[in-house]
């Protein structure tokens, strides 16, 4: 398998040229988008899902779910996606409303919807400055967690055999990719600052949508939004910023 | 009349730019956009025919390349009194090579304090964004700054 | 029509400072010029086209917006703080919907 992986990685070397140079952001560019965060239209959407939030949940019954003191749920929150004992599987924080809302008996929301997408927002957001501390050793069922969304990491699928590796893996950070630089998935914080405000869809959105969009473009069969295999490799790549600050929204291409 | 149902009317008479450009926004080529108008009719239209100069007084901030041409950050700042009979105007921001170049027409009075205006523009492809600033004396002075948009990435 | 947000930079000031006024609405800036992907049709242009700044029910700055504007328009100039109140930001869409949005001018003592 290993050999594959490499060989793919390889290929995939070749095939993303030289041409990083023209395309990598200056530091005048970086420093215009850095201050965008600061009007984020996003900020209205977060602001939107507190209003659901706290109409339908709440941090009290939002904290008594999860078993934890209202003072440490945005510490608990950073920690996120975790092994909820009460739904007995590893959960987003999506997932944990769902479930809530259920115990509730009120009007489910889907997981891939806007309202569920600001809700998720909102709540992440009240981890704002928390640092990322997902412990993927806390016990057996994150641990298998983390084991599949390396799987689904690795495993090349589709008709050009690629893997989410192939594209992005020490070897390729830095390579131009259709004229966007690749990045270090760990060192952008991906897992702290989505879900963000894409530019390119002028809408929230989160991290397994990106996923989503981005199996969609590497012709692989798009994984089902909070399916085990997503959530494991949201687990998977959110680790990979284990120790970095939470700040959402994000602001992305 | 209305500034902008003046400007309407010039639109509508205007010959239309051919809109075989692929936008951002769509893959075919583009129907014709109501508001469509080129930069040299905008430009007479809001100068009148006036001289325009180029002005280091104005400061335009883009972005030299844009990560995608949806969401352009631009800033502006006028390096001019904001007085009671000595003011910036209006700062028109254009994206010169859009179907319709007109971003913002923004009416300036001295309460601002300074002239000054930023926003986000839609940039359909890589182009020259200009700050047209009218002065409070009816003299009109310009600057702009070409913008590479990078049109890519996966999903 | 969408919700709106107006933000003073920096949250502390007083009388005589110059301070940024930033506004954000969600709106879809429709060009007119995009197809619905499913049914081919035309998505109608609709966007933000007037833009008001009001200072105390003083207007300090009018904007005429285009569709080249981008999606969920973000619109940035400045205020000199002259007096505790409200400036108060109104928008009007080409279809004629409006919205509004305040904030409150607290200056502190100098």
């Amino acid at each position: 398998m290993k050999k594959v992986i490499i060989a793919t990685a390889l290929l995939s070397v070749s095939l993303f040229g030289a041409q990083a140079t023209q395309f990598s952001m200056s530091k005048a560019d970086r420093a215009m988008y850095q201050e965008m965060l600061e009007n984020n239209p996003a900020d209205i959407f977060v602001e939107e899902g507190g209003e659901f939030f706290d109409e339908l949940i709440g941090e009290k019954d939002f904290a008594a779910f999860l078993g934890v003191s209202e003072k440490d749920l945005p510490k608990y929150i950073a920690g996120f996606p975790r092994y909820v004992k009460k739904i007995d599987m590893v959960a987003g924080l999506d997932q944990v409303m769902q479930a809530i809302l259920a115990q509730k008996n009120e009007k489910p929301i889907k997981l891939k919807s806007k309202k569920m997408f600001s809700m998720l927002a909102y709540v992440k957001s009240l981890a704002n400055e928390e640092k990322i501390n997902l412990d993927v050793n806390a016990d057996e069922h994150i641990k298998a967690a983390y084991a599949l969304g390396k799987k689904v990491y690795e495993t090349p699928r589709g008709g050009r055999g690629l893997a989410c590796l192939s594209c992005h893996s020490q070897a390729t950070v830095g390579l131009a990719l259709r004229t966007q630089i690749l990045p270090n998935l760990g060192a952008v914080n991906a897992g702290g600052t989505w879900p963000a405000y894409r530019m390119t869809k002028s809408s929230l959105r989160t991290l397994q949508r990106r996923f989503q969009g981005c199996m969609k473009n590497a012709l692989l069969a798009v994984i089902p939004i909070g399916s085990p295999e997503m959530v494991a490799l949201e687990v998977y790549v959110t680790n990979m910023a284990k120790g970095k600050e939470i700040a959402i929204p994000g602001l992305k291409r | 009349m209305k500034r902008r149902t003046f400007l309407k009317t010039i639109a509508a008479t205007a010959p239309l730019v051919a809109v075989s450009t692929p936008t951002l926004l769509s893959a075919k080529a583009t129907p014709k956009s109501p508001n469509a108008m080129d930069l040299k009719t905008a430009l007479k239209a809001i100068t009148g025919g006036k001289a325009v100069t180029d002005s280091d007084k104005i400061k335009l901030v883009v972005p030299e390349i844009a990560e995608n041409g949806a969401v352009v950050p631009v800033k502006i700042h006028v390096t001019h009194p904001m007085e009671a009979n000595n003011y910036v105007k209006t700062i028109h921001v254009f994206a010169t090579q859009n179907v319709n170049v007109r971003c913002a027409d923004v009416h300036l009075t001295p309460a601002n304090g300074k002239g000054y205006f930023a926003t986000r523009v839609k940039l359909a492809k890589s182009q020259d964004v200009m700050a047209l600033v009218e002065l409070s004396d009816g003299t009109f002075i310009k600057t702009q700054k070409p913008v590479k948009v990078t049109i890519g990435g996966c999903g | 029509m969408g919700k709106a947000i107006v933000k003073i930079k920096p949250k502390k000031y007083k009388v005589g400072d110059i301070v940024k006024v930033d506004f954000i609405a969600i709106h879809p800036m429709e060009t007119g010029m995009r197809k619905d992907k499913k049914s081919g049709k035309i998505i109608p242009a609709k966007y933000i086209e007037d833009v008001e700044f009001f200072y105390n029910g003083k207007l300090f700055t009018k904007m005429d917006i285009w569709e080249s504007t981008s999606t969920n328009p973000y619109l940035s100039v400045n205020l000199k703080i002259t007096e505790p109140g409200e400036v108060k930001v109104t928008y009007k869409d080409n279809t004629g919907e409006t919205g509004e949005k305040a904030k409150k001018i607290k200056p502190k003592a100098a």
